[in-house]
Order: structure tokens, then sequence, then C-alpha cells
């Protein structure tokens, strides 16, 4: 097959063809891994330097902040929250204050600016550098920020049942934002949006499914439907097990579905066989012991087993089973790159 | 005669105005206290973490149920002598530093208050010297690490080498858990437990302290 681009290597994944070569991304690359194996390289450089077929940005990486207290690293969150870094984690601050804590609250409330110009300098930047080429990826997260900032996770989830409604006030409001940020994202140039708030646990959904669909899918919904009037493929992330609600996930209508969290049992060979004509299978590669701490030899088997059940016939994007941490061994990951270019190759040649 | 089925399934079912009600109602009977736990909050905690485990209820009904099992616990508390029948043991537990994840520690604190143990929650990102000052101060039987970060797993060797070098080791008992760890990793850091979640964190606790 003629090479294929970068955007369309990933652009015939989603669509559930069968590309050049298995396409691979990651939504997040620690900066210690990207200084081990191209020192000195932005996030960016990298990105081509490994000849990675997306670049992703987040959205909490573009939220604007107000440092409240440098040494210990509290800030305040665009929303209103007040969060404490830790000095080692990857950038998943703990919530001291949510934005929200009544209704009173919530009366009052006034959303952020969707709009803020310097939001989207990055992804403006992306787009100057790699429009056509490169897959220009942007996250969202609405219900993460609802739990992670509006509300608070435990009041959150105690709400969807002493007080659904105040819920459902709060997800109405995100809706706003969202649906106004997904459409300035699309504006300024991003070929692909990705919905990454985690909706399970290892054991399986966070909440009962029915308050999945009262409280998390409308505006997920709203979003992917967006998306594609728009002609933009909409993609889901989430941790943990997800056989419960894989069933709606696709009827939403996302295009793909990461990580098929393997550290939560989730079957890749599985995933495909039930799922994989109706949406883009991600993921997979283990990078909690695997990538860590794993051989050379084994990445190089997983990488080629994950392409042989989830590869046959395209629509598969060959991705860790969740990021690429601090604690991946930078060598590993290269190693999973290699495997991925050779035994991606379509035709695939694997028994 | 005192109905601890009805007091069992308010908590279950995460109702905190009557099992406040009832925990008052048992107390002004004269029911003992240790009896209202054990026949009326440990069955509650029970058969909520199985529902967790099995998948039959959720995060949010989990949270309501340790609500109602913390409200009736409260009003208990007065009556329970610390080291009486109902009392299991004493546990400290936290997530270790540059981890910042608590759900899951959140979820063991309350099957384990609901299953008679006193636990002190140190928090998440908790460094490796705060876990062992924590246990100087003496009468614990028990330390939880927790860890979702496979980066932050280090932190639990580095806190039981802590705890050996200040001769705490012996005097507590050391079980780890979350997503990223096994069996292998505790035997191999010199753990005494893994659990893989909270309802068999509750058992292996349990199994410690009688030895």
């Amino acid at each position: 097959m003629q090479k294929l681009t970068s955007l369309e290597r990933i652009m015939k994944a989603v669509r559930l063809q069968e590309p050049d070569v298995v396409p691979t991304f990651e939504i997040d690359i620690d900066e210690r891994v990207i200084e081990a194996l191209k020192p000195g390289a932005s996030y960016e450089d990298f990105v081509e330097y490994m000849d990675l077929d997306a670049v992703c940005y987040h959205e909490t990486r573009t939220d604007s902040y107000e440092v409240l207290n440098k040494e210990k690293r509290i800030v305040r969150d665009q929303w209103g929250a007040i969060k404490q870094y830790s000095g080692v984690s990857f950038g998943i601050p703990m919530l001291l204050e949510p934005a929200i804590k009544t209704k009173e609250d919530l009366k009052k409330y006034k959303l952020p600016d969707p709009a803020r110009p310097e939001r989207f300098k990055r992804i403006k930047d992306a787009v100057k550098r790699f429009k056509g080429k490169r897959a220009i990826i942007a996250t969202v997260r609405p219900f993460a920020t609802m739990r992670d900032s509006l509300r608070g996770q435990d009041d959150l989830f105690k709400d969807m049942i002493r007080d659904p409604e105040f819920v459902d006030d709060l997800d109405r409001l995100l809706r706003d934002y969202y649906s106004r940020l997904v459409k300035n994202l699309i504006d300024a140039g991003v070929d692909i949006v990705l919905e990454t708030a985690d909706i399970a646990f290892t054991n399986g959904p966070m909440v009962a499914l029915k308050h999945q669909s009262r409280f998390i899918f409308p505006a997920l919904k709203e979003i992917v439907d967006y998306c594609h009037r728009r002609k933009t493929p909409c993609l889901k992330h989430t941790d943990g097990n997800i056989w419960a609600l894989m069933d709606m996930i696709v009827e939403t209508g996302f295009d793909g579905i990461h990580p098929i969290d393997p550290v939560a049992g989730m079957d890749i060979g599985e995933a495909k066989q039930k799922y994989g004509k109706k949406i883009c299978i991600m993921g997979n590669v283990d990078c909690g012991n695997l990538l860590s701490w794993g051989s050379k030899e084994e990445v190089r088997a997983t990488v080629k087993d994950c392409i042989r059940k989830a590869g046959k016939g395209g629509g598969y994007i060959c991705m860790s089973g969740n990021s690429i941490h601090g604690a991946v061994s930078p060598a590993n990951y290269a190693e999973m790159i290699r495997a991925i270019k050779e035994y991606g190759k379509y035709p695939l040649k694997l028994a | 005669m005192f109905n601890f089925n009805e007091l069992t399934d308010s908590v279950a079912d995460g109702q905190v105005a009557k099992a406040t009600e009832l925990t008052k109602k048992a107390l002004a009977a004269k029911v003992p206290a240790k009896d209202v736990l054990n026949k009326g909050l440990l069955p509650a905690m029970n058969r909520v973490g199985k529902d967790f485990e099995d998948g039959q209820i959720f995060l949010p009904e989990l949270l309501m149920a340790g609500d109602a099992m913390k409200a009736s616990i409260g009003l208990l508390r007065p009556e329970l002598s610390r080291k009486g029948a109902a009392y299991t043991g004493k546990c400290a537990i936290g997530t270790v530093e540059g981890d910042l994840h608590d759900i899951g520690k959140n979820i063991v604190i309350l099957m384990l208050e609901g299953n008679g143990w006193e636990v002190t929650d140190l928090g998440i990102d908790v460094p490796p010297q705060r876990f062992c000052e924590e246990i100087k101060k003496g009468g614990y039987d028990l330390l939880g690490l927790s860890a979702l970060l496979t980066f932050t797993m280090p932190k639990m060797p580095e806190t039981i080498k802590l705890l050996k070098e200040a001769g705490l080791r012996e005097k507590v008992k050391v079980i780890v858990g979350g997503v990223p760890l096994s069996q292998s990793f505790a035997n191999q850091i010199g753990a005494d437990a893994y659990a893989r979640d909270a309802v068999e964190a509750v058992v292996k606790a349990r199994e410690l302290v009688k030895k």
C-alpha cells in the first residue's frame, strides 16, 4: 500500500479501515521519557522524532490558574476550585475545596471563558506545524470537571442519590461550557476530539448505569453529535473495566475507545471481536508493569499480540494502556514504537 | 426486641436518618453497643462490600452506606469500650508520597471501620517519614499503604525500610494495596499482606491481627 501521512493513517483507523501501518500516539508522554530519548526536545519535536501519528493537547494543561501558595503548590483553578499539586505526581492535583459547595454557590456561579485566546495558542502553533500531516487531537472532560473541580467526588457521587436535580443543574451548566469549547477547538483546527473522563474502576463502572445514562452520557452524546456535524471524529478514553458500558459508548456514537485497560482485565481480542466493526479499538499495551519493568522482548511480544488480536482489517490504534508516565522505561517505549512499525505493516503477517 | 435486620438494611441502603434513629432506639432500649455494631452494622458493611465487589452497587451507594454507618458508629462510640469485644484493632493508612488517589483508600477505611477497626487516615501524598512518625506514637496493629501509580510504588519498600531502621517494623503489620500492585510485589518488598480490594483488605487485616 502507498505510504500514508500520519493524519491519513489515524483517520483510516478511526473510520475502521485498514491503513498502511497500525497507527500510534499517546494521550500523555512524561517529560522524563522525552528527555531520556531526545534530550532537549519539546513535546512536538519528540512526536516528530518518534514519528508518532498524532499530537494530543490536554484541556487541563491549557486551563488558567491563580497561584495561591507557590511553596505549597496550591492553586485556584479556572472553575474556582482550590487544589494542591504534588511535587512528584503526574500533574494530578488534590482537591482541597470544590468550586460549588451549596446550591447558592451554583446560582451565583459564572463559567470560565471557553474562548480565552491563551487556551488555543499551542493548538494554533500545532496547526501551523502539523496540519494535514499529523492528527491534532484535543481532549475535553466534562464529567471529570464536575467531579474534580465543581463539586468534589464524594459529594458529587452522593448527590446522585440524595439530590439528583442538583447534579442535573451542574450537568446543564457544563454542557453549555463544553459545547462552546468543542466548537472553538474544531474552529482552531483540531482534527479529532478525545473525551477523557474516567467513568469506570478496575472492577466496573463508577456509578450505576441509570446514573451513567442520566448524569454522564447526555453530555457525551452532545459532544459526539456536534463533532460529527463538523465531520470530526470523537474518541472516548476511560480507565477501568468497561464491559458493562461498551454498548452505551458505542451507541453514543464514539469513533474510538481507549485504552481497553489491561490492568482492569479488559481483553483486546474480545473487544475487537465484539465491537471492532462499530468502534476503533485503541491501546492495551500495559504501562503499569510491562512498559515500566518488563524486558524489551516482553514489550515486543505484547505489541505483536495486540496487533494480532486487534489489527486485522484496520480499526486499531496501538497505544499504551493509559499513558507514557514517568516510570515507563524510555527504552521500552522506544521498543514499543519500533515493534508497532515492524509488526503493524498491512497486510499483517502475524499468525 | 431490637430488630437488627432493620438497622442492617437502613445502613446498607444508605438511609442516614433512619440508621441514626434506629441506633438511638437501640441504645435507649439498653442494647449493648457491641451488639449494635456486630449484629447491625457489620453485616451491613459486609453486604455493601460484597455487592460493590460484585457490581451490584456502585460508588454513590457505597458512600451513602458509609455515611449511614458513620452516623451510627458516632452514636455508639461513647458506649464502645476501646478494647472491648467489638474492637478489632488500630490501623494507620495512607496513600504513599507522590500519589494523590484516595477513592480506593477511602473505601478500605469505610470497610475497616465497619468491621471494628479504629482507623487513622493519614491522607494522600504521605511521605515514608510521616508513616513512621505515626507508628512511633504506638498502639497500632496495622499500617496500610495504598498506591495507584506505578511510579509511586517504590515509596512502599522505602517506608518499610524506614520502619525497620527505626526499630518499628516488628511492632506493626504492613498491608499494601492499589491497582498496579500484586502479591509478588508485596512479597518482594516484605509486606505482610496484599489485598486486591476493600473486602479482601478486611479479611487479610483480621488474619494479620489474629496471628
